[in-house]
């Protein structure tokens, strides 16, 4: 009895409950964090999940209202949870969840393909719902851990690429169970203030359990319902998360979505120098067909030269022709008249008429007068005898 | 004062003057004057790419706290 009587503190049950809770409210002030698989995972009243966390030596019943369940759950699954513990009235130890991810490769992709299915159905993830990132864009927001790897490198490439641009950073968790909650409530945050064009999720890469936040419920549902596009640059290329399904456009790495949502300056100035290369190219093409027109209206002219003086040259040459036609008749004619007219001077040459044995007698033809007479090769002088009349 | 013209609205600028030379408006004896102007547009859009910086801003909001 006189060890009941010591200085122990003494407690009626329900305050002893009370003590032992605010103990262990005060070791864990800011929830602690339970790793181990599930076992007798059960929904009561559709309100209220309840299931056994265990490990090979030890099991705590664990509950948390079915609306903080954001990934789904089956016996066998490896998770980790967030809570906090406490005794009830009715002495039993119990593990309120907060928050609850799958750990371990083979318990994300379970999660992962069953979610998958449940989002995939109710169309989050459908094609026709994808917007392309809007033209001429220079307001971008960007939601990831400033000191991450993955920030450094898709500022590195976006400031080597292009300038101008207006980046707001929402800077938050990018892994472990805290991360979507924040990531959803930066979303939210760009998408009430409505000042960027293009919202980029952004995280480097990561095992698997790093990067299973991203598969968190509501956090894709968040980024399907954002009224702002979405693009998402996690993990590497090989990573699938629900959030790049649920995102507008996945970019394969943070570096990826730096190089999606920019220009390269490379490439604009050689657009630069492309295009006054082609201003060259029209200006010279342009030239060469005026040369060209010009060279071809001398040649047409020439031509039209050419024709005309040919048309004067034959008209000369038909007219020549005509002439000379003319003076050949009319010498013709001449000649023709020439030696008409030589015969008749011919036939009037005495000679002629001597030749045809005639001769001319001169002098006056009377009785007792002396005449000479000539032949064509004589002359001879005789004396008329008698004159009588011919009749 | 005019608002300055963004790189797009130069680039774009630069598209119509190279048009020109391949359209009907060209005028052989106001090309120099063109080609040069172009020139002119070319080397200043150069700089502003040379030129152009980002504005990365981190919000002063702390997104742990509901």
């Amino acid at each position: 009895m006189e060890e009941l009587n010591a200085e122990s503190p003494r407690f009626s049950v329900s305050e002893f409950i009370a003590v032992t809770n605010q103990t262990l409210e005060y070791s864990q002030e800011n929830g602690v964090l339970v790793e181990g698989e599930v076992f007798e995972f059960k929904v009561n009243q559709g309100k209220w999940v309840f299931f056994d966390l265990k490990d090979e030596e030890g099991s705590i019943s664990c509950f948390m209202p079915l609306w903080q369940l954001r990934i789904p759950l089956e016996d066998g699954m490896k998770v980790v949870v967030k809570g906090s513990a406490k005794v009830t009235n009715w002495g039993r130890f119990s593990f309120t969840v907060q928050k609850i991810m799958p750990v371990g490769e083979g318990s994300i992709k379970k999660s992962f393909e069953k979610l998958k299915k449940k989002l995939e159905k109710e169309g989050l993830f459908a094609a026709d719902k994808k917007r392309p990132l809007p033209e001429d864009l220079t307001k971008i927001g960007v939601i990831s851990s400033t000191s991450a790897a993955g920030f450094a490198d898709f500022c590195k490439i976006i400031n080597a690429r292009w300038g101008g641009l207006d980046i707001k950073v929402c800077h938050t968790q990018v892994q472990g169970l805290a991360a979507p909650d924040q990531i959803i409530r930066a979303l939210k945050y760009l998408n009430e203030r409505g000042e960027v064009q293009v919202i980029a999720i952004i995280r480097g890469g990561g095992s698997a359990d790093d990067l299973a936040c991203f598969n968190d419920e509501e956090l894709v549902r968040a980024i399907a319902s954002s009224k702002i596009p979405v693009i998402t640059g996690i993990g590497h290329e090989v990573d699938e998360s629900l959030s790049d399904l649920a995102a507008d456009i996945r970019a394969s790495t943070p570096s990826n979505c730096a190089e999606m949502l920019s220009k390269d300056r490379v490439a604009e100035s050689n657009k630069v120098k492309d295009l006054l290369s082609h201003a060259r190219a029209g200006l010279l093409q342009k030239i060469d067909y005026e040369k060209e027109s010009l060279a071809n209206t001398v040649i047409a002219m020439n031509a039209a030269v050419s024709k005309h003086l040919d048309a004067l040259s034959a008209k000369v040459e038909d007219n020549l022709q005509k002439i000379r036609r003319e003076v050949f008749a009319k010498l013709d004619r001449a000649e023709s008249d020439l030696a008409h007219n030589l015969k008749i001077i011919n036939s009037l040459n005495p000679d002629q008429v001597l030749a045809h044995g005639y001769a001319i007698l001169s002098g006056k033809i009377s009785p007792g007068n002396v005449v000479k007479i000539t032949t064509l090769k004589q002359e001879a002088t005789a004396q008329i005898k008698k004159v009588k009349e011919r009749k | 004062m005019a608002e300055k013209k963004t790189i797009n609205q130069k680039i774009d600028e630069l598209n119509n003057s190279v048009e020109w030379f391949y359209g009907d408006d060209f005028v052989l004896e106001k090309a120099p004057e063109k080609y040069q102007s172009a020139v002119k547009l070319a080397k200043d859009i150069q700089k502003d790419l040379d030129d152009l910086k980002n504005k990365i801003e981190v919000i002063d909001k702390d997104f742990s706290k509901a």
